[in-house]
């Protein structure tokens, strides 16, 4: 009895070693976890090139990569690998060389990034805007306002609880030029401000939740924004603003192992068809248009 | 409430229908922890069994080292390999970062405190007594041995299952170095960590059910052979 | 000399463990090691069972030093069985644990069977040889680990304190079977043991171990009755011992004169044994060269006899007595008594 149980732990073990192969290197995609959709199988990692693409949470959150990268395997018969993180973590993880495209939204950073040769060339591909959305009863009062307006006041009030990223992201940069602009200076002011002003350090979707459980204010991109809006009270508060455009480019990591297909990559995203279809990306799911196709704009 | 009760229903579905993509995570998950936890076991059983029957300097030293090691953070090692691992780091040439290799790695590494020190202390709790009762009957060295080990063979796997049940519950190293890639480096744990961040809380339940069920299991063996070891 | 240790020295993390320790087992003897907890006895056993080495010093084997390593040695211990103070049982049935050394030196199945049940039979352990190991009582593991040791024939036994935390009538027992098993068997046993009623009861020869050194050495006989210093006196049980100043048959003890056998002079000890005094209520005339007068002081049970304590000048004498003696002389304490006991019953060291 005993050793019947040591033999079935070892036999599946190493049963499970045998078969490793196989269900490591299938790509299937998660239909639930993931907006992509089918179950594929496709051959051995040894056979199948692969290509790793570091995106910005808001474009991986919003379901864009997942419906996306099955598109760009088929076309050029390869194993796109879609990693998420912030602004800040994808550009590094290009410098590292740890990934062979990016897709950001911080004009600065990544202009810094192609001036200090890590990326070849900063490509925009679409744009949408930022929102900041809070309850829908507004209790700071900053409905139809300026961002800076909006910000201002916030400051003012101290009570009303803001979610910041936190996370070094786009998003992040962007809220911090925003109390730029308004006249604070981030660091010195507005991180010591008090406990109404909560770094949250994750993602966009997760700081919608957040915002959402502490009912306070936050600086969202409409798109993540529209693809949990079903899950949340917040409604938009500030919509208006030049301060607000939300520009993604792509930018393909110098480093990269395989230039050609990251150039097939950025081509692929700046292509007419591909543009048409961010364009109508999520306009039948959530009744608006989440990304503004904008490639060989200068914005 | 409500909203609770209807996920756990749907996530009861997609676990009965035999969910596709939550069975190729849950198997992958399984494959994973089960290679990591193969490989540190060829590796830090032997290991243990080393440090255990021989005395050198500084035994005690790599013993209170090995046990400082159990609470070492996930995170902690995910970061580690993945400076490692990195292509800017000294392991970049294998190329394994955000791939299911880099995880097996990085829970290799995790693991090892764990096996090598409840191998350990499976060793020494057979008493020093079983050693000397073993060689005064007549038993060379490496009869001795056998018996010893035969001795504590239950509660060496006791240990090897602690480390598989480490292994596929951990997500600070899946994460950081395996990049939570969908169909390709994607855990129970990471797909955890994304689903309930973004509110998908039918799927994150279903996978956080087979998470649970594998830990028990994994504790239930545990139980059972410790049960039998002590009989 | 089946078991020659010469001038053995151990140290174990600074402590010196045994100073210069020598011990001769002649060969079919029933050899009892003694001395109190913690005098080095099982580090000393462990030597002479080959399964640790000295810093200094030899061990010859029926006249032939042990190597130190090798097969040799390997060949030598598998000679000598040694059954350790706490037995550890291997996992499974009793029987299991009996035959393992035997099938460990590749025995054939019929002769492990065969002997397997000789000794299980010789050890009364005949009803337990299916019974797993672990649910054993103390006295069975004993008697387990004794059965183990004595299946492979071992031309020395070695037990180290094999009574201890034993129950008195298992203890009886064991030592019964012990002695039957020596008689029978011709096989030479090296026992440790701090209490001197099992060298009684068992041994032959012995050695008694202080501080890492052998105190005295001898037959059984004459450790009890011959002891050469105090510690021995009190560890054989011997009361009664006080300093004296001695001049020829005579001695002082505090301020009380006593006749002894023998003849000496200067600063010594000596020792009367309760067994040895007699009470009475009169002063009788009697043979006993030693007549003195005291107060008793107490009376208390001692197993089934009475310790009575009676106070003699400025000393005090433990005088065993019988409850029938006790009622006849009807002792209470505070009452005058007259005790006497013979010259040749002090003993001198």
């Amino acid at each position: 009895m005993k050793r019947s149980i040591v033999l079935a732990m070892l036999a599946l073990i190493l049963a499970g070693c045998g078969e490793e192969p196989l269900p490591l290197q299938t790509g299937e995609a998660d239909s639930a976890i993931e907006e992509a959709t089918e179950v594929g199988t496709v051959a051995p990692i040894a056979r199948v090139e692969r290509l790793r693409v570091a995106t910005t949470t808001s474009l991986y959150d919003t379901g864009l990569w997942g419906y996306l990268e099955p598109m760009f395997e088929d076309m050029y018969g390869v194993e796109l690998d879609v990693l998420y993180a912030g602004t800040g973590k994808a550009l590094d993880w290009g410098m590292r060389g740890d990934v062979d495209v990016v897709t950001v939204h911080s004009r600065t950073r990544e202009e810094l990034f192609v001036s200090e040769g890590f990326g070849l060339e900063r490509v925009p591909f679409a744009y949408n805007y930022f929102l900041v959305v809070g309850p829908a009863d507004d209790p700071a009062g900053i409905s139809g306002m300026s961002p800076e307006e909006a910000f201002s006041v916030l400051m003012e009030n101290g009570e009303a609880v803001f979610v910041s990223r936190g996370d070094d992201s786009g998003t992040h940069g962007k809220e911090r030029s925003i109390w730029t602009a308004a006249g604070f200076d981030y660091e010195a002011e507005v991180r010591t401000a008090g406990s109404w002003y909560v770094e949250g350090g994750s993602g966009m979707g997760p700081t919608l939740v957040m915002a959402n459980e502490m009912q306070g204010y936050t600086l969202s991109d409409i798109g993540t924004y529209l693809a949990y809006q079903g899950d949340l009270d917040l409604v938009p508060v500030v919509d208006q603003g030049d301060a607000l455009l939300n520009v993604y480019s792509v930018l393909q990591v110098g480093a990269s192992r395989n230039p050609e297909l990251s150039a097939a990559l950025v081509e692929f995203l700046t292509s007419s068809e591909v543009q048409r279809l961010i364009g109508d990306y999520g306009v039948e799911a959530y009744g608006m248009q989440l990304f503004s196709p904008c490639a060989g704009q200068d914005i | 409430m409500f909203h609770l009760i209807e996920a756990f229903s749907i996530a009861l579905r997609m676990i009965v229908s035999g969910d596709a993509v939550v069975f190729s995570i849950a198997l992958r998950t399984l494959l994973i922890a089960s290679a990591s936890t193969l490989a540190a076991t060829l590796l830090f059983v032997p290991l243990g069994c080393l440090i255990h029957f021989n005395s050198f300097r500084g035994k005690r030293l790599a013993r209170g080292f090995i046990q400082t090691m159990y609470s070492v953070p996930t995170v902690f090692v995910g970061m580690l390999v993945f400076l490692m691992v990195s292509r800017a780091g000294p392991l970049g040439g294998m190329g394994i970062l955000f791939s299911p290799w880099a995880i097996i790695l990085g829970e290799i590494i995790l693991i090892f405190p764990i096996i090598t020190g409840l191998t350990l202390s499976a060793l020494q709790g057979t008493g020093k007594g079983l050693e000397d009762t073993a060689i005064a009957l007549g038993a060379r060295r490496r009869t001795m041995v056998l018996k010893v080990l035969t001795e504590a063979r239950y509660t060496m796997l006791t240990s090897v299952l602690m480390g598989f049940g480490r292994a596929v519950s951990e997500v600070g190293v899946a994460i950081m170095v395996g990049g939570n890639i969908a169909g390709h480096t994607r855990t129970l744990t990471t797909a955890i960590a994304l689903g309930v961040g973004k509110g998908e809380t039918a799927s994150s339940i279903a996978l956080g059910l087979i998470l649970l069920s594998l830990a028990m299991i994994v504790s239930i063996m545990v139980n059972l052979l410790q049960h039998g070891g002590n009989r | 000399m089946i078991l020659q240790m010469k001038n053995i020295h151990l140290t174990k993390e600074k402590n010196r463990i045994l100073r210069g320790v020598s011990i001769n087992v002649p060969e079919g003897s029933f050899f009892v090691l003694m001395g109190p907890t913690g005098c080095g006895k099982t580090s000393l056993l462990r030597l002479a069972g080959l399964l640790a080495k000295p810093d200094s010093g030899e061990v010859h084997f029926h006249g032939i030093p042990v190597p130190s390593k090798g097969e040799a040695l390997f060949q030598t211990r598998r000679r000598i069985a040694t059954m350790f103070q706490t037995p550890v049982m291997f996992s499974g049935t009793v029987w299991s644990n009996v035959s393992w050394g035997l099938k460990i030196r590749g025995i054939s199945k019929t002769e492990v069977v065969r002997r397997v049940e000789q000794i299980l039979d010789f050890t009364g352990l005949e009803n337990f040889a299916q019974r797993d190991a672990s649910t054993l009582s103390g006295g069975e593991r004993r008697r387990t680990a004794l059965a183990r040791a004595l299946v492979l024939n071992p031309e020395l036994l070695i037990l180290d304190e094999p009574t201890t935390s034993l129950d008195p009538s298992f203890k009886r027992d064991l030592l019964s079977r012990l002695n039957e098993i020596h008689s029978r068997t011709g096989t030479t046993f090296l026992m440790a043991t701090h209490d001197f009623t099992d060298a009684l009861a068992v041994g032959t020869i012995g050695a008694v171990m202080r501080h890492g050194l052998v105190t005295q050495a001898g037959s059984i006989d004459e450790l009890l009755f011959k002891p050469e210093n105090s510690f021995m006196a009190s560890f054989t049980g011997m009361r009664n011992i006080f300093p004296a100043e001695f001049a020829g048959s005579m001695a002082r003890v505090g301020e009380v004169d006593v006749a002894h056998a023998g003849d000496r002079n200067g600063h010594g000890f000596l020792a009367i044994p309760p067994e040895s005094i007699v009470l009475a209520l009169s002063k009788k005339v009697t043979s006993e060269r030693n007549r003195l007068t005291g107060i008793v002081k107490s009376v208390e049970r001692s197993g089934i006899n009475w310790d009575v304590e009676v106070e003699v000048s400025d000393i005090s004498l433990t005088v065993a007595v019988t409850t029938g003696a006790l009622n006849e002389l009807s002792v209470t304490t505070g009452s005058s008594i007259y005790i006497s006991f013979k010259a040749s019953a002090v003993h001198l060291f």
